[in-house]
């Protein structure tokens, strides 16, 4: 089973996301932002990550950023989403080493399509 | 909706598109006519159907038809088939003959397959030496594929980032518009496919996926004609999963390579042994 942590600073989000991720059966591991989601991945690297960009402590960006210079950080697939969705941006989180782009809100199909897109289902 | 309003709407379907409407999605058929029902000041579906019966209008029949419609649709949907297309098919047929090979999205309802097969082609390099026509039996649908402008859950559907960054602009409206370079190119046209197919000429590839598989019939067997009226020689017809011309034609035969591609009856084997490069 693949894993997938789920990082999002709102708790509902993270449990609406983990249900659907769980249908789509990859065992999940939830963080409440970059900084919690960096000492998970130091302990256990997943095989993806569903990072929102705006979170308290440390945000998506600067999570993705530290997460790619990490030993073995290049290998978890990462979808960042956003409710920011301006191509600059979504150009910045790409470069910065995000795999996929969602644009919030995000219902099961769109998650599903998008894990599609990166080959994780 | 009473039984007799249903029935009356299930006639109308069956003469303008040849779809089959059963009895259980009623209320799916309730929810596609009820824009048109506010806007025409009805109170119930079934003042709507009473209006048309009494006095029709061919232009509100003909939107009340073409409302009825499954419009489901998304970018890259069975995908190996698109890419079979233009990787395979078409970049084969441009290799050995010269001209421009056309393309026929057949019920093309709002733009998303004719635009999966335009970006393969423009990843291909190809925009320029095919031509890509699109119908649909409705014209706001045909409108809206002209138009090519999606929302953002349309926008995502089958869709990777980097191909909407590359392909499409974001509107000041938040909704995300295919690029004019990708756009301009393709015919949309409103077409009914229970009529004859010749005004729009000849096909190298036609794609008609999940429009038979709602019809009746009789509908699938005269599209099954016309369809094959417009097929150039060698050409190929892809249609959805689990549709089948099987029992409507004999015009056609299962192309050997790939589930769901047609080709005309009696050409299989030269068919595949060209996809081979023999």
């Amino acid at each position: 089973m693949k894993t997938c942590l789920v990082v999002d600073d709102s708790r509902v989000v993270r449990k609406v996301a983990a249900r659907i991720l769980r249908d789509m059966n990859f065992e999940i591991v939830e963080a409440g932002d970059g900084a919690e989601a960096l000492t998970h991945c130091r302990a256990r690297m997943p095989d993806a990550v569903l990072l929102d960009w705006n979170m308290p402590v440390m945000n998506g960006l600067d999570f993705l950023r530290a997460l790619r210079r990490e030993p073995g950080g290049k290998a978890p697939v990462v979808v960042l989403c956003s409710i920011e969705n301006d191509p600059e941006h979504i150009h910045e989180a790409l470069r910065s080493g995000a795999n996929e782009f969602i644009m919030k809100p995000f219902d099961a199909d769109i998650l599903e399509s998008k894990f599609a897109e990166v080959g994780l289902v | 909706m009473h039984d007799t309003a249903f029935n009356e709407l299930a006639d109308l379907a069956l003469k303008g598109s040849g779809q089959t409407l059963v009895p259980s999605k009623a209320y799916l058929i309730s929810a596609r006519l009820a824009p048109i029902a506010r806007r025409e000041g009805f109170g119930a579906m079934e003042d709507l159907v009473h209006c048309i019966k009494a006095r029709a209008n061919p232009v509100l029949v003909a939107e009340v038809t073409a409302a009825m419609l499954s419009k489901d649709t998304g970018f890259f949907r069975e995908r190996d088939q698109l890419s079979h297309a233009v990787n395979d098919v078409l970049a084969a047929r441009l290799a050995a003959v010269p001209g421009k090979p056309r393309v026929w999205c057949a019920g093309g309802s709002t733009g998303q397959e004719a635009y999966s097969l335009a970006l393969l082609m423009a990843e291909a390099g190809l925009t320029e030496q095919i031509e890509l026509v699109s119908t649909d039996l409705c014209k706001v649908a045909t409108d809206k594929a002209r138009a090519g402008v999606y929302n953002h859950y349309d926008a995502q559907m089958g869709l990777s980032i980097h191909r909407l960054l590359a392909h499409f602009n974001k509107l000041q409206s938040g909704e995300w518009q295919v690029s004019e370079a990708l756009r301009t190119p393709i015919g949309f046209r409103v077409h009914n496919l229970l009529e004859t197919a010749s005004g729009l000429g000849k096909f190298d590839v036609i794609f008609c996926r999940h429009v038979l598989s709602g019809m009746s019939r009789t509908a699938r067997a005269r599209v099954a004609e016309h369809l094959a009226g417009a097929l150039q020689v060698g050409g190929m017809i892809y249609l959805g999963r689990g549709e089948t011309f099987h029992g409507l034609t004999d015009r056609f035969e299962p192309a050997r390579d790939l589930d769901g591609v047609w080709v005309a009856a009696g050409t299989a084997n030269t068919a595949a042994a060209r996809a081979a490069g023999g």
